[in-house]
């Protein structure tokens, strides 16, 4: 066998012995549906504490995302599989905030940032999650999806 | 190459909206990033994650991505920092999740399996963990700067290390 001939054989046996499940295939697929062309994508750039999983009480975990021009802050708070999420967003602004998640129906919770930019989701499922703010000025932000 | 297998044309016309374009994406990138996921220990939970977690940055920039052709290595490399935060969440989280496990297929299936893997095969399961890791990612990587991306380390170091598993493979290929 040459080089190419042992690299192929390699690449079939591991096909074999441990193949890319499908679900995650299809989660792979399925994932440029989030897409977001419009929204300004909001980075994280914190990301500190709460990381003691099934501690109760423990440390809140706070993030911060960033894009040119505006900041979000959120502070996550776990309850069994559910996360409850405070936040605001800067400069203060009213907006519709919408929870983007793969579990959840498009819309599915959102809440209204009053006009001094906070806002609350009181049960958000654990898992890969995205906020998006509609701002009322028609402008829109994306956060950049995080494990909560 | 990125431009060999046109994967800088396939990611140009899924963000034109071609949904092919990007399920072809995902059939040709997804073995490489779940093997990176892989080769960090981590089991079949965290490395759909890290798979999924890859996939949705991608999307999430693919609007303003200025070098389509760099693509797989930035998938590799993100496919890695996202590896390695979840090693590191898991090693602060208590209770710790259960330990990366490899692959459990059935008897039947492992009977079947033997069969079908040959001499390669055999040979994979008898070398050590660390280079059957560094073959799988060698055998699915594109070029040698996705293999750099994937293990971090610099694009020269890459054909030595190759070189050398693949030594140690033919070794036990009777």
């Amino acid at each position: 066998m040459n080089d190419d001939e042992l690299m192929a054989a390699v690449r079939d046996a591991f096909e074999i012995l441990d193949p890319v499940p499908a679900d995650v295939l299809a989660a792979a697929r399925a994932s440029i549906a989030w897409r977001t062309p419009a929204a300004a994508l909001a980075e994280p750039a914190h990301d500190r504490g709460g990381h003691a999983a099934g501690v109760r009480g423990g440390p809140a975990r706070t993030l911060t995302f960033v894009c040119p021009g505006s900041t979000v802050e959120i502070e996550v708070a776990r309850e069994g599989r559910y996360r409850e999420i405070t936040g605001r967003l800067m400069p203060s602004a009213a907006a519709l905030v919408q929870v983007r998640h793969r579990d959840l129906p498009p819309g599915g919770i959102s809440a209204r940032a009053e006009p001094a930019g906070l806002f609350c989701l009181p049960r958000v499922p654990a898992g890969l999650v995205s906020l998006v703010f509609r701002l009322d000025d028609g402008a829109s932000i994306v956060t950049s999806w995080v494990r909560l | 190459m990125a431009h060999r297998d046109g994967t800088d044309e396939l990611v140009v016309r899924a963000r034109g909206g071609d949904g092919d374009a990007w399920a072809r994406l995902v059939e040709r990138h997804s073995g490489l990033l779940w093997s990176i996921a892989r080769s960090h220990g981590l089991n079949d939970a965290d490395a759909g994650d890290v798979v999924q977690t890859t996939w949705l940055r991608l999307v999430e920039r693919i609007d303003g991505l200025r070098e389509p052709a760099a693509m797989a290595c930035w998938l590799a490399t993100t496919a890695r920092h996202e590896s390695l935060r979840l090693v590191r969440r898991r090693g602060r989280d208590l209770p710790r999740v259960p330990a990366p496990r490899e692959p459990e297929p059935g008897p039947d299936r492992v009977v079947a399996a033997r069969e079908r893997l040959g001499r390669v095969g055999a040979a994979l399961e008898a070398l050590p963990r660390r280079c059957r890791t560094l073959l799988r990612l060698f055998a699915l990587a594109p070029s040698h700067a996705e293999l750099a991306a994937a293990l971090g380390i610099p694009v020269g170091s890459v054909a030595p290390t190759r070189a050398r598993c693949l030594d140690a493979l033919r070794r036990l290929v009777p």
